[in-house]
């Protein structure tokens, strides 16, 4: 742009007018000679141009900016069973941003139950293998093996003795424990559950803990909840705390 | 999207020229997530394929205005909207490889340079100035900025502009010019 002339408010709405194709017959006869034998009004018409494009397409930028972030939250069309695309599109969308959000919150939260969870686990320590308990030889040969991480070839080991004694609130503890360390969540809350159904039980208040950390790692919240305020650990109330707010 | 399947091809350019927010809408939202699968699936990231598509969407809005582009039907203007998009994105990915592999031969690069920069030199000069007027608009004070969206973007007639704004219609004039003058020594000042 020239920096050298000065525009009147009627040259502006002159070459607008132009611009625009709102000229007479007589009008735009003047104007395109004027055009041709004159270079300076010439770049005067194009600079004019410039201007009400560069006007147009940046309100158009900001235009499509909102237009973005109201964009309803679909999948990709081509993901759609054709049938779809029949039904009031509207009421489709409101359905699918209705899924996207639970499932949004639900993927969320879950991040941040896994991430409280890997916070506060860590496996059960086991228990102490002394020499002397030859009855129990298999049950304490198996702990060495859980003590050394070596999970399956402890929960191999244990499986047979479960069998015999089945309500054992040691070996379905330990089992539990077993399984929660390698992972296999599912499979430790069914053991676990079992010892917090029993009336007696020295590992009553360990296993309410780490089966509230399962339902938590599992994303069932509110039973995990209610898991943790059973058992009296300083680290059931911290975790509890954390989930209210 | 009804609006845009509703209506022939000559009434949508119309709308289209005029601006008409609801086919614009339209047109950005029903094809926006084709773009992006297109983008995500050739290394591109969500933020690429918005970028990308939105400058897409400007060049087909520009094109269907200098009658650049005439779409026949909606299948049309859709088609146009997508292969733009995939073109750019393309365009960017082999771009960044040229930068990655050619650093070895400077000698014709310069060559090549040289006679691509003669050929689009007044290209450059009309964008540069464009986008100057972009800038100069973006950052200009908001009463003006909403007449002139108003009049220009809008194409609402002056006597309703002036009703808006419970002006008359040579006040309204006055003030649009007085406005466009703002712009024009804003954008002189960015270059």
């Amino acid at each position: 742009m020239n920096p050298n002339y000065n525009i009147t408010q009627e040259e502006l709405e002159y070459i607008e007018r132009y611009i625009n194709n709102n000229m007479t017959p007589d009008e735009l006869a003047g104007f395109e000679e004027k055009l041709n034998n004159n270079p300076d009004f010439k770049n005067q018409v194009e600079d004019i141009k410039t201007l009400l494009l560069g006007i147009e397409t940046q309100a158009l930028t900001e235009k499509i900016e909102t237009f973005h972030n109201e964009l309803p939250d679909t999948k990709s069309p081509m993901e759609q069973p054709s049938k779809v695309r029949h039904l009031d599109f509207r009421k489709w969308v409101a359905a699918a941003a209705v899924i996207i959000a639970v499932g949004s919150f639900w993927f969320f939260n879950g991040n941040s139950n896994s991430k409280l969870y890997s916070k506060y686990y860590a496996p059960d320590p086991g228990l102490p293998t002394t020499m002397s308990t030859q009855d129990n030889f298999v049950f304490y040969d198996a702990m060495v093996n859980y003590k050394r991480q070596d999970y399956q070839l402890a929960i191999n080991k244990w499986q047979p003795l479960l069998t015999n004694k089945p309500e054992n609130d040691t070996l379905n503890y330990f089992m539990g424990s077993a399984y929660l360390a390698k992972g296999e969540t599912t499979t430790a809350i069914s053991y676990l559950e079992k010892v917090t159904e029993l009336k007696e039980s020295a590992f009553k208040n360990d296993a309410f803990y780490y089966l509230g950390l399962a339902y938590l790692k599992n994303n069932k919240i509110e039973l995990a909840k209610e898991t943790l305020k059973q058992s009296n650990m300083a680290d059931s109330k911290t975790i509890l705390s954390e989930l209210e707010d | 999207m009804n609006t845009l399947t509703d209506i022939n091809s000559s009434q949508i350019i119309e709308l289209i020229k005029n601006n008409d927010e609801r086919v614009l809408k339209s047109l950005y939202q029903s094809n926006f997530h084709k773009v992006e699968a297109f983008v995500l699936k050739n290394s591109g990231t969500k933020e690429h394929a918005k970028d990308v598509y939105q400058e897409a969407f400007i060049t087909v809005w520009n094109n269907v205005k200098t009658n650049k582009f005439t779409p026949q039907n909606n299948h049309s203007l859709n088609g146009y909207l997508y292969t733009i998009s995939k073109n750019k994105w393309m365009d960017h990915l082999r771009s960044k490889h040229y930068k990655k592999t050619v650093v070895a031969s400077k000698l014709n690069h310069f060559e090549i340079s040289n006679k691509e920069t003669q050929e689009s030199h007044d290209d450059i000069l009309k964008e540069n100035r464009l986008q100057g007027v972009m800038q100069a608009f973006k950052d200009l004070g908001l009463p003006c900025k909403d007449l002139l969206t108003k009049f220009y973007f809008e194409k609402k007639s002056m006597n309703t502009i002036a009703e808006e704004l419970q002006l008359d219609a040579a006040s309204t004039r006055n003030k649009k010019y007085r406005c466009m003058q703002k712009l024009r020594e804003l954008a002189l000042k960015k270059r």
